[in-house]
């Protein structure tokens, strides 16, 4: 089954120009990722999810939203400098780093 | 250093305490659901609306007139009956328990306490609009979120019949759900007989009166605002989403403030207020994004380092329409003392130039449309308010560059030396005594 990688912010507007990204980079390698955003609120409607990503600036909810997800799935929130500069390289390896071994 | 990572975890336990809070979480992701009704609303305001002589006849001798000024009636005229529902289906689903019921049976209870009339053929039954707009907001916002408490309450501590032994189970659930309704029931009508032995008369009137004008004036008033939108800067500053923290606790009252703009504009009156909510932030404190970053957005196209430049191209499209993420990390803005001060004045310098501008009468009062986030600047700022806005918030794009050049011409210098093989350190110093000099 594919991995499936969520990310989450405020509205879901910033996360969604880095999934493109990260899509971008999941087409070059090949891989079987999928990548979705959405607002921090929407999260449950938007699970399954094999890792939930936070934009930095909602990473002061990282805990809830472990929580949320009862610690079953990684909750990370992404570096700035890689948010800020949309680097969806990184954040992807990232992710899979963490799906793998978190 | 230190000191500064303790001082943010306090402000990071502050914010999440806030976004924690069940409460303020279900007032304002009910208000957000609803906002797709108060837009329809307030689009067919302008459409309804629009002062051209030639298109208001073209409406009216067309029969569309009598269409164009259905939505905002049954929308925005009605805003308190979706806002109890919508407020009643977040708080239960906040503490888990039936969010469809919850909604059903706070609207029932809003009704319970709103006051019946009888129309002047002195038979027919009817309900007045008075207080079903943004009038009956408050008591909705109440209602919404004491029903959705108590049906959970209900359930989880079993305040229902319970059956004897050998009766189904799910005879004793079906009593079960009915209990929370009932009880609404009495609360609500107790409520409605106590404020009927008041000279208010009934319970809109009284929060209407002590709590919700004094309110909104308040979160109206420029120093309110001010401090709003300081708070915001400075969360940011910490890498908090500030916008999202604070609007949870500000959302009713600008909503207040904005919707009582609509309704004037639609009923062609004068608007009351200056500050429309979270209209005159989208248009002219947010814009480019909260910060009023988007001088700096100009800038970083224009820098001679590769590093601004690359980040520049990549957040100049969602700087236009509001988003600055790329910027308030790739910069960036957070954390660092080098762009504090023009992080916090530039948003307060162009709140305070349009409230000036709209005082003294050179724009109107924005329109309290509420365009979305996304919308481009300009854009957003003519649905608003018309042409001149537009003009206004191109003035505060100038503002917004000219406060944050002095500060960023150093940082760029310092990048392009870097970049040039210079030491970080050394860099940081020349660019430092070049902008000194």
């Amino acid at each position: 089954m594919s991995k499936r990688i969520l990310l989450a912010c405020a509205g879901g507007f910033s996360t969604s120009m880095l999934v493109e990204k990260m899509k971008e980079e999941v087409k070059k390698r090949g891989e079987d990722v999928f990548i979705d955003a959405c607002s921090e609120s929407k999260i449950t409607e938007n699970l399954p999810a094999d890792i939930i990503m936070l934009g930095p600036q909602m990473g002061h909810i990282e805990d809830e939203v472990k929580d949320l997800v009862n610690n079953e799935v990684p909750v990370t929130t992404i570096d700035m400098a890689d948010y800020g500069m949309m680097n969806g390289e990184k954040v992807l390896d990232v992710a899979l780093e963490l799906i793998n071994n978190g | 250093m230190g000191q500064t990572t303790s001082f943010r975890v306090k402000v990071q336990r502050f914010a999440s305490a806030i976004q924690k809070n069940k409460y303020i979480n279900s007032v304002s992701n009910g208000l957000s659901s609803i906002l797709p009704v108060i837009l329809g609303g307030a689009i067919f305001t302008l459409i309804d609306t629009i002062n051209i002589p030639a298109y208001q006849t073209f409406l009216v001798n067309t029969g569309l007139k009598a269409l164009t000024e259905i939505p905002p009636m049954i929308t925005i005229d009605l805003l308190a009956l979706y806002a109890v529902f919508a407020i009643a289906y977040t708080t239960a689903t906040q503490f888990k328990s039936d969010a469809f019921s919850a909604g059903v049976v706070a609207l029932m209870s809003f009704f319970i306490v709103t006051p019946l009339g009888v129309l002047s053929d002195e038979a027919t039954l009817a309900l007045s609009y008075q207080w079903l707009g943004s009038t009956g907001l408050f008591v909705a916002i109440l209602i919404g979120v004491l029903i959705g408490r108590l049906s959970t309450l209900i359930i989880d501590n079993g305040y229902y019949i319970k059956m004897p032994k050998g009766v189904p189970p799910t005879i004793e659930k079906s009593f079960a759900a009915l209990t929370p309704a009932f009880m609404a029931i009495i609360l609500m009508l107790m409520v409605r007989g106590i404020f009927e032995l008041t000279p208010f008369g009934n319970i809109h009137e009284f929060i209407y009166t002590l709590v919700q004008v004094p309110l909104v004036n308040l979160g109206g008033s420029w120093w309110a605002y001010l401090i709003v939108v300081f708070v915001m800067s400075l969360l940011w500053f910490f890498g908090i989403h500030g916008t999202i923290v604070v609007m949870g606790v500000i959302l009713p009252i600008w909503t207040s403030l904005r919707l009582e703009n609509l309704e004037a504009y639609q009923a062609g009156v004068e608007l009351p207020h200056t500050i429309a909510g979270g209209a005159f932030f989208m248009t002219y404190t947010a814009i480019g994004g909260t910060g009023a970053t988007i001088g700096l957005a100009v800038l970083l196209l224009m820098a001679k380092s590769k590093r601004y430049k690359t980040l520049g191209k990549l957040a100049i499209v969602p700087g236009l329409t509001g988003i600055n993420e790329p910027i308030m990390f790739g910069v960036p803005l957070v954390l660092n003392m080098k762009l504090l001060i023009p992080l916090i004045v530039a948003p307060l310098a162009t709140s305070i130039i349009a409230m000036l501008a709209t005082t003294i009468g050179l724009v109107e009062p924005l329109r309290g449309i509420g365009v979305p986030l996304g919308t481009p600047i300009f854009i957003n700022g003519f649905l608003e308010g018309g042409w001149r806005v537009p003009i206004l918030q191109l003035v505060l794009l100038l503002v917004s560059l000219a406060l944050f050049y002095p500060f960023f011409r150093s940082l760029d210098r310092e990048a392009l030396l870097v970049e040039q093989g210079e030491d970080p350190e050394v860099a940081a110093d020349k660019a430092a005594k070049a902008s000194n000099a």
